[in-house]
């Protein structure tokens, strides 16, 4: 008997279902920085809201790269419905705090689906996920690194405005 | 009733009591013998039918105190096929249909560990 799933598709059901959580995890994070951006911008921190329009755009691009990668192996790639998006912060630190959480939220997961690879030997979402890990490396230290402002520079008199001026200087250009 | 020039072609996957799979090598599908008729699904439509199939609550539906039928529509986007199930035969699709995974699962692991090493 011939094994017809797999001629049919490279990943097994279980490595597609968590690529697709995945797929939605990203499209949740881009629409979580799109508010931030809204935020920001509302209140007066042009620099943190552009820094959050690029950080959605990324996340729609890690959405897509995902969903590509599905449909390439022979899955079904599932378009997210997204619900339930924060819009109203209590502080511009706030928005940070949250930030870094959704960072440490998506790595956890990917971490998650590379154990589930490791354990089912798929190497290759394996080398597909190399991309996200290095990735995730260079976004919780921006996240982090963003947070840190809040410390080395502190909130009091001009210290937000200084804080918006600097976030949107944060770079990662580590190539190890 | 299968022909049996048919059934030369299909190789057994799993059955129960009530219904049987086969898998059809020539046509890459399988058909399921399930509730007096035979049907032919496809690879996706398979995929599909054990969605369709796992997504019901079953606990809730004997739960479920209204005075509806306890009867489920299965039916499937770009198929042929459309199922009218009552409660215990949805138990006994789902059972079937889990048996059925664990073989091509199995048969997966076969393939895997037996046919590819020896190449």
């Amino acid at each position: 008997m011939k094994d017809l799933l797999r001629i049919k598709s490279l990943i097994s059901s279980d490595i597609e279902a968590l690529l697709n959580q995945q797929v939605k995890k990203e499209a949740f994070s881009s629409s979580v920085y799109l508010a931030m951006a809204s935020w920001c911008n509302r209140n007066g921190y042009d620099f943190s809201s552009e820094y959050f329009f690029k950080q959605a755009e990324e996340e729609r691009h890690h959405q897509l790269k995902f969903y590509k990668y599905i449909l390439d192996m022979g899955g079904n790639a599932v378009s997210p419905e997204i619900t339930g998006i924060k819009q109203e912060y209590n502080s511009f630190r706030e928005v940070f705090e949250e930030a870094l959480d959704q960072e440490i939220s998506v790595t956890n997961s990917i971490k998650n689906i590379y154990a589930r690879c490791m354990k089912e030997q798929d190497f290759i979402t394996m080398e597909f996920l190399n991309w996200f890990l290095k990735e995730q490396r260079e976004e919780e230290y921006k996240a982090r690194r963003a947070l840190e402002l809040f410390e080395v520079i502190g909130e009091e008199g001009t210290g937000r405005w200084q804080i918006d001026k600097h976030v949107g200087q944060i770079k990662y250009d580590s190539e190890a | 009733m299968i022909a049996t020039t048919e059934l030369t072609l299909w190789t057994d996957v799993f059955s129960t009591k009530t219904g049987a799979v086969y898998q059809c090598d020539a046509e890459r599908c399988w058909y399921v013998d399930f509730a007096g008729k035979v049907a032919r699904f496809d690879h996706r439509n398979f995929l599909k039918l054990r969605k369709a199939v796992y997504a019901i609550d079953i606990e809730e539906k004997l739960l479920n105190t209204t005075t509806d039928p306890d009867v489920e529509i299965i039916f499937i986007c770009a198929c042929d096929h459309c199922y009218v199930l009552s409660l215990a035969q949805i138990i006994n699709l789902k059972e079937l249909l889990e048996g059925t995974f664990v073989m091509l699962e199995l048969n997966h692991i076969i393939h895997d560990r037996l046919f590819s090493n020896s190449l």
